[in-house]
């Protein structure tokens, strides 16, 4: 069953909550993390079912609502999660939910300079939602296995406009199903509503706005509140209903019979004008008359919420798909109109304004020598973060697009915990009286014995004592190229007052083994600090990567950092997931050397692939052929390069 | 009916009808009001002093916000987007600009109103503390919430004091960097050690001296450390050959927080707990800032 449904902002602040089981925040917190922030787990592009993260033995559903910047979270147990029936029926509730708090609450949440959100009397609603989803789950289990309307969803909203109707209808199918009502057929309240969402889904933009419109008359002829917004209202009806609610629950279905009744009368009259509003509106559409002929209108709960839903649903169709206008004079002055709004700003972008200028920012990044996958993961990310959002006064589309792609590069880029090399090995070793030990893996050919006497050469200044362990044995070459670093860098460090020295066992041995026995030496030989390099291997060779699990046991080394070129093209998210990858479960790479920047000129766009693919920061950059020419990452100076 | 037609609306409009008239002197009238409306609607609501919130993830930035706002803390989660609040001082609090004031002075109500503005601690979504702290418009001071529990172990404290470091050399930097020879306007620093209704908190006095300490290893390894790519990748581009500065008195001794008072920055540590089991003690941290109001 659910343990809490939370519905926070992005600023944090936990909106409204219902804990069924109490446990600590610390789960959502790390949701929050690891998805939100280091997107580390890349929304699945499957476009039936929301994604799910778990942790500790809880699984997580969430979703999104970008233009209000909330966050809903379901919370569960993993047992109970794993039958497919559930996890259908939790989407839908997210979609529901997400519709109805955003309808009732959208004025409050729009308000500036404040976090308060009075949400008092969405308990009811959230009650009857899972209730109404629970029976239908219960009753026509045949139905709920129909894709669940997710398609909205942030993560798989690239569906095409066609494909997004057919499994739209179950959702308001089921709902209105769901709830027993003596005459199911005639009486439907939810069909004009429903009506509704395919006009304006189907039909031109403005239509969207019109049925807004209409439920705001709707809320003012009728005293029985009737729209979203108002939240005296919405407070009365909660509560009016929040008793029938308790009665519904505990006597099932007799109880419901009067209870309609009652309310025939009153919604007739009441709802008589908006009814013949919806069908005015709806005659241009083959699909409104089936739907629209029902003869009463009923007003209550049920219905209110799935009028809230209905027109939130409608309001996102028409904003994702409100192209088609109608003339030629109207489209004229439409694109007169977007065009000025597109220089002077104040224009709220769609998914199809941002496409076009997507499509450039992508190229541009491709040309950045970014690798294609992340190119369009930012691109993506961008367009997450832009669609519905309005452009400042004075801002084209394009430079919003291009300080919305800096902030994500630099999002990327940033790590999580800047590493500090000096003091990580000062603490481990006064605090563990151990060598640092520190090692370089990476494909044939990139820099890895370079960059590793580059990094001796900074921890010499630096005065500590270096141990260099060649557990290369396979290239021929390798340890004497590592002797005659050893033998400059001693050279260049005896004024320094810095000492350094190379371990080597010949060649053919197990590379394990020497880095290993290095660390022992190392250990007993007074040295601060281990450099193990190790061979080259292909990265998509499994017998070579294969023999990097045991390396990483044997030698454990406290920081394991690949090398990677800059150089290198789309190959590089490949590269740099196989090596994360190599070291077995519960370990992976600490960071990334990325060499020959200095070749590369601007197209610095391998950092980003890299860090893409694997959410690990790049900790070093190589700039030359010297030993001084190691430098760290300095993120806005790669940001401006990328978007030059 | 074509443009030049008599009697088509082109001609309409230059002929010496009453109605043209009309609707000329009508723009006339109404035009200039309506301007007047639309820029006084748009430049007025930017006045309001304003108080960053700054700090590492999970130090209780949403938490302190939260009760400001009402005066119970609301439960909070990881931060991914800031957040700016109006917020009121507690009734007992005088703001320090309005000491003379009478309660009754609506200048004084008008003083007592803040704008405290939420930042996510998260190390990769520091850029929108560093955006408010490049270009700070009327910021009265900036507080730096930790974690009293937390400093107490090595991580959490260099975490703290990375952070801070670069809060504060930010300062430092606009304050020597300024044009001209007034300097700008002081930007205070409070550190808010927050959670000190528990066991494991350190008490302010060993939470300066921690920061202290760790803040001074900071700047003794950044000094060691590599130098930024910027240079390197981008040689020719002057704004990003910007040289090196050191915190505190050119970067030499133990770092204290004494010394930032030269750059115009005085920090304070108090201590506080939002949350708690009995309730939660702010009055220091409120204090703070109605000095600064």
């Amino acid at each position: 069953m659910l343990d809490t449904f939370e519905i926070l902002t992005t600023s944090g602040v936990v909106l409204w909550s219902r804990t069924y089981v109490p446990v600590g925040a610390s789960i959502i917190n790390s949701l929050i993390r690891e998805v939100f922030i280091e997107e580390r787990i890349p929304p699945p592009s499957d476009a039936g079912q929301k994604p799910t993260y778990k942790k500790e033995g809880y699984t997580l559903k969430w979703t999104t609502a970008k233009d209000l910047g909330l966050i809903f979270v379901v919370r569960g147990c993993l047992a109970v999660y794993q039958s497919l029936v559930h996890l259908t029926w939790i989407d839908k509730l997210l979609d529901n939910v997400r519709a109805l708090f955003a309808g009732i609450f959208e004025e409050q949440l729009k308000k500036g300079h404040t976090s308060v959100v009075d949400t008092d009397t969405f308990g009811p609603y959230f009650d009857r939602q899972v209730q109404e989803l629970e029976r239908a789950n219960e009753a026509t289990p045949n139905v709920k296995l129909t894709p669940p309307s997710s398609t909205e969803n942030d993560s798989a909203e690239d569906n095409a406009p066609p494909v997004l109707q057919k499994p739209q209808r179950p959702l308001y199918d089921t709902s209105a199903d769901s709830t027993p009502v003596p005459t199911p057929d005639t009486s439907r309240p939810t069909t004009p509503a429903h009506t509704h969402l395919v006009t304006a889904k189907g039909g031109p933009g403005p239509k969207g706005k019109l049925s807004r419109r209409d439920k705001k008359k709707v809320a003012a002829l009728n005293s029985a509140p009737a729209s979203s917004g108002d939240e005296g209202s919405a407070r009365k009806k909660g509560k009016a209903s929040a008793k029938k609610n308790r009665v519904w629950g505990e006597f099932g279905a007799e109880e419901e019979d009067p209870s309609v009744v009652l309310d025939y009368s009153q919604g007739d009259i009441q709802n008589s004008n908006p009814r013949t509003e919806a069908l005015e509106e709806i005659k241009s559409e083959t699909w409104g008359r089936k739907t629209a002929k029902g003869e009463f209108v009923l007003k209550d709960l049920d219905e209110e919420m799935d009028e809230i839903i209905a027109e939130q649903n409608a309001k996102r169709e028409s904003l994702a798909y409100s192209k088609e206008s109608k003339g030629l004079v109207g489209s004229s002055i439409g694109a007169i109109g977007g065009l000025f709004r597109n220089v002077v700003g104040g224009k709220t972008l769609t998914k199809e304004d941002l496409a076009k200028p997507l499509k450039g920012m992508e190229e541009h990044l491709l040309r950045k020598n970014v690798a294609r996958e992340a190119a369009v993961r930012l691109c993506d990310s961008v367009e997450r973060d832009l669609v519905g959002l309005k452009t400042g006064n004075f801002t084209t589309i394009e430079s919003t697009i291009r300080t919305s792609m800096e902030s994500a590069l630099t999002k990327i880029l940033t790590p999580t915990n800047s590493l500090d090399l000096l003091r990580e090995i000062s603490t481990i070793n006064t605090s563990q009286s151990r060598p640092y030990v520190l090692s370089i893996v990476g494909v044939n050919g990139v820099g890895k014995s370079t960059n590793l006497s580059k990094i001796a050469f900074f921890l010499l200044q630096n005065h500590h004592r270096v141990l260099i362990a060649a557990a290369d044995t396979f290239r021929s070459g390798a340890v004497e190229q590592l002797r005659v670093h050893v033998r400059n860098l001693k050279e260049l460090s005896a004024r320094e007052g810095g000492q350094v020295d190379i371990f080597e066992k010949g060649y053919g041995k197990d590379a394990a083994n020497i880095a290993a026995d290095a660390v022992k030496y190392a250990a007993a030989n007074n040295f601060n600090v281990v450099l193990i390099d190790t061979a080259g291997r292909r990265h998509n060779d499994a017998r070579l990567m294969s023999s990097l699990e045991k390396f990483g046991k044997l030698a454990n080394p406290d920081k394991i950092f690949m090398v990677g070129e800059a150089l290198v093209g789309s190959d590089s998210v490949a590269q740099a997931r196989n090596f994360n990858a190599s070291f077995g479960p519960g370990r992976g790479l600490d960071g990334f050397v990325i060499s020959k920047c200095d070749t590369v000129g601007d197209m610095v766009g391998t950092l980003v692939s890299m860090v893409h693919a694997t959410g690990i920061p790049v900790v070093f950059l190589g700039v030359g052929q010297q030993y001084g020419d190691l430098r760290g990452l300095n993120v806005r100076s790669v940001c401006m390069l990328l978007m030059s | 009916m074509a443009w030049y037609d008599e009697d088509s609306w082109l001609t309409a409009a230059f002929s010496p009808r009453l109605s043209t008239v009309a609707v000329a002197l009508t723009l006339v009238l109404v035009l200039p009001v309506l301007l007047h409306l639309f820029i006084y609607r748009r430049a007025t609501p930017t006045t309001l002093p304003s108080l960053l919130l700054l700090g590492p993830s999970g130090a209780g930035k949403t938490a302190l916000l939260t009760l400001t706002e009402r005066d119970a803390a609301a439960p909070t989660h990881t931060s991914t987007a800031p957040l700016a609040i109006e917020a009121l001082l507690p009734p007992r609090l005088t703001p320090a600009s309005a000491h003379y004031r009478s309660p009754g002075d609506p200048a004084y109500e008008r003083a007592r109103r803040f704008l405290l503005v939420d930042t996510p601690g998260h190390g990769k979504l520091r850029h929108f503390a560093t955006a408010q702290l490049a270009s700070p418009a009327n910021v009265r001071g900036i507080v730096f919430m930790i974690d009293a529990a937390s400093v107490a172990d090595e991580a959490g404290l260099n975490e703290a004091a990375e952070y801070l470091h670069d809060v504060l050399l930010t300062l430092q930097k606009r304050y020597t960097g300024a044009r001209t020879s007034k300097g700008p306007v002081e930007i205070p620093v409070l550190i808010a050690a927050n959670k000190s209704d528990l066991f494991t908190a350190l008490p302010p006095q060993l939470v300066q001296i921690n920061l202290e300490k760790a803040i001074t290893q900071v700047r003794k390894s950044k000094a060691q450390g590599l130098k930024d790519s910027g240079v390197a990748l981008a040689a020719d581009d002057d704004a990003l050959d910007e040289e090196r500065e050191w915190l505190g008195e050119g970067g030499d001794g133990p770092f204290e927080f004494r010394q930032m008072e030269e750059v115009g920055t005085s920090v304070k540590v108090r201590g506080g707990n939002v949350l708690g089991g009995d309730g939660p003690d702010v009055k220091d941290w409120f204090a703070w800032i109605a000095q600064q109001l």
